[in-house]
């Protein structure tokens, strides 16, 4: 086997490699005596088929598997004899007028990996910006949970009754004088002012006492979905059971237990975890973010273009897909054609960290094991409906594809977590708007360099390196209970606007894109890198 | 093969097919070549066909004959075709690839 280098260029390699044709042969020889024991064939008892049958019939095959056999050797060989670490799959070419008895010439297209030497981990330094937990915080929480928890009072019979009170009514409906469908109901509930039913209703119930009966007339609107009543008139006749004013919840004992829960106390100690959890979500954005900046900042090697191309192509698709659906699709589609260049760049610092954190991880031995991993999942299976897990479960044990995707968002996280613990670490304690600033502070700060469109630029940086904590803080910020996970897939989406609004950035809309890629994109940035 | 266009039409339903077994494997040892004949095929026909056919040089030709199985189907005997077999020496130095076809 003869190779030939015939580029060597920054990353880029080819070379040529040329397989005699005295090596396939032996290789379809050695094939054919390896199935001749199980050939059956009319005429022989098993396994008696003499060789050149055997040849004769399943040559064709037996040759092309050969063929590619070689080939897939000859590549590995020229990987292990160059020492050549391929950032992708090699593309590898057959030359033209190949047939069976010539020489087979390969030409084998691969970008290697840039040597990335593990970088010196001690000079890190980090700064880390705590927010303790005020208690007015968590009475806030507490208040808000009590604010969701309404109940009503009977109120007595003269009372009159007034935005926001709650009426018990039985009403009947009809459109002169016929009854219509779904226009009759007993004990409704309906409170005055909240804009349940159609305009006019409540309002002209305002005032009305526990006993009244009343007439009243109505217009359903033009647009009201049921089409035999839009626009029409109708009169409904209404007996008021029951006028209920809104009693204040009282934050104590009691309403804790009607949560399920103990006391007030365990309340209080459940919302300031809450409360806690979220802040150090920001705490570690804030963390990770310095580290990644530090880490870019110390490091420019070239990364492999097709790499880069393929990392483009993904933010590019889900970008114009997230064009497609926006309001104004062509204005969507220029201003995204216009940041081209940023999202390149975007792509290309992301491809380097990638690679750079997967290094420090390997040089330093950070593993995910097989319990994290089983626990990842089952996380992701959760997500699932229930006759899908298991599904979900044996799809991810065959795909290693998948479980790559999987497990990269976890190991980039397990990398930074082991940095974190090298890196010097200074505390500071700061409120809560200051480590938020912080945090938009850095954007900022990465967008200047990149001149163009730095407002633009801002929100995909964050998204090329916080996909994982962009997901985090969000439901985070949500403040109340609900489980996390659910929420994170769909939070940074909606989050990102209002988020972004203090910072005064233009384009919501594009950030608000932007932000929604992380929470799919770690997984996918890092499987290339790993591999 | 080459000079098909001479060959006569007729030595093509002499000549079946090869039979290919691991007995005739055997044969092609000695330089023989089994085929399938046609039950009628007479040794000098068989002889004419293959010399014509794969322009080769015949030393030899044995036939067999063998006799269709008696089977029943639905409770009534039938009996299966025979079939002519021709053992086809050949010169020395010729031979003849049985699994090309023709």
């Amino acid at each position: 086997m003869q190779i030939k280098e015939t580029t060597n260029k920054g990353l880029a390699r080819a070379y040529e490699v040329t397989i005699p044709a005295g090596d396939i042969a032996a290789r379809v020889e050695a094939e054919v005596k390896k199935i001749a024991p199980q050939v059956r064939m009319p005429g022989f008892r098993p396994g008696k088929v003499p060789a050149n049958l055997v040849k004769k019939m399943h040559g064709e095959q037996l040759h092309a598997q050969a063929v590619n056999d070689v080939i897939r050797e000859s590549v590995d060989k020229v990987m292990q004899d160059k020492q050549l670490r391929p950032a992708m799959q090699p593309q590898i070419d057959l030359a033209e007028g190949y047939e069976e008895g010539k020489d087979a010439v390969l030409t084998i297209d691969l970008e290697i990996l840039p040597a990335v030497e593990a970088p010196d981990l001690d000079g890190l330094k980090l700064e880390r910006l705590t927010v303790p937990v005020a208690d007015e915080a968590v009475d806030e929480a507490l208040a808000n949970i009590a604010g969701q928890q309404k109940s009503y009072k009977d109120a007595p019979k003269s009372k009159k009754a007034a935005d926001g009170d709650q009426l018990i009514i039985d009403f009947t409906g009809s459109i002169d004088g016929v009854e219509f469908d779904g226009g009759k109901a007993e004990d409704a509930p309906l409170v005055i002012g909240s804009g349940q039913f159609i305009p006019g209703f409540e309002e002209q119930l305002t005032g009305s006492k526990t006993g009244d009966e009343k007439t009243i007339t109505v217009t359903f609107p033009e647009d009201y979905p049921a089409e035999n009543l839009a626009g029409k008139d109708a009169q409904f006749a209404i007996v008021v059971k029951q006028v209920k004013v809104e009693s204040e919840t009282k934050v104590d004992d009691d309403f804790a237990k009607s949560l399920g829960l103990e006391g007030i106390d365990q309340l209080k100690g459940l919302l300031r975890g809450q409360l806690e959890q979220e802040t150090n979500g920001l705490t570690r954005t804030q963390m990770k973010r310095q580290l990644l900046d530090q880490l870019a900042a110390g490091h420019d090697f070239d990364v492999p273009q097709k790499m880069v191309d393929a990392e483009f192509d993904q933010i590019w698709a889900q970008l114009q897909q997230e064009a497609a659906q926006d309001e104004n699709p062509e204005q969507a589609m220029k201003d995204i054609e216009a940041e081209k260049d940023d999202y390149r760049k975007i792509a290309e610092r992301r491809v380097r960290l990638g690679l750079l954190l997967s290094e420090i991880g390997q040089k330093n031995g950070v593993e995910v094991s097989q319990q994290e991993m089983s626990m990842l999942v089952q996380q992701a299976a959760q997500q699932y409906r229930q006759e899908d897990r298991e599904r979900f479960i044996q799809y991810v044990q065959s795909e290693p594809m998948a479980a790559a995707q999987l497990r990269a968002p976890l190991y980039e996280d397990k990398v930074v977590d082991f940095l974190f613990s090298k890196a010097e670490i200074t505390d500071r304690e700061v409120t809560r708007e200051e480590l938020e600033a912080a945090i938009e502070a850095d954007e900022s700060e990465q967008a200047a360099p990149a001149k163009k469109a730095p407002a633009k630029k801002k929100a995909p940086a964050k998204k090329a390196e916080d996909a994982k904590p962009a997901a985090k803080k969000a439901p985070a910020k949500k403040a109340d209970a609900a489980g996390d996970k659910p929420a994170a897939k769909k939070a940074p989406a909606k989050k990102a606007p209002a988020e972004k609004a203090a910072a005064e950035k233009k384009a919501p809309a594009k950030k608000a894109s932007a932000e929604k890629a992380p929470a799919k994109k770690p997984a996918a940035k890092k499987a290339p890198a790993k591999k | 093969m080459a000079k098909k266009q001479e060959i006569d039409a007729r030595h093509y339903d002499v000549i079946v097919a090869p039979h290919i077994t691991e007995k005739s494997t055997l044969a092609s040892e000695h330089n023989a070549v089994v085929f399938k004949v046609a039950n009628d095929a007479t040794k000098p026909q068989i002889k004419d066909a293959v010399e014509a056919l794969f322009g080769v040089k015949v030393t030899g030709v044995n036939t067999i004959v063998v006799k269709g199985k008696t089977k029943r189907w639905k409770g009534k005997p039938y009996k299966r075709t025979d079939l002519k077999k021709a053992v086809v020496t050949l010169a020395e130095g010729d031979s003849i690839d049985v699994t090309s076809g023709l």
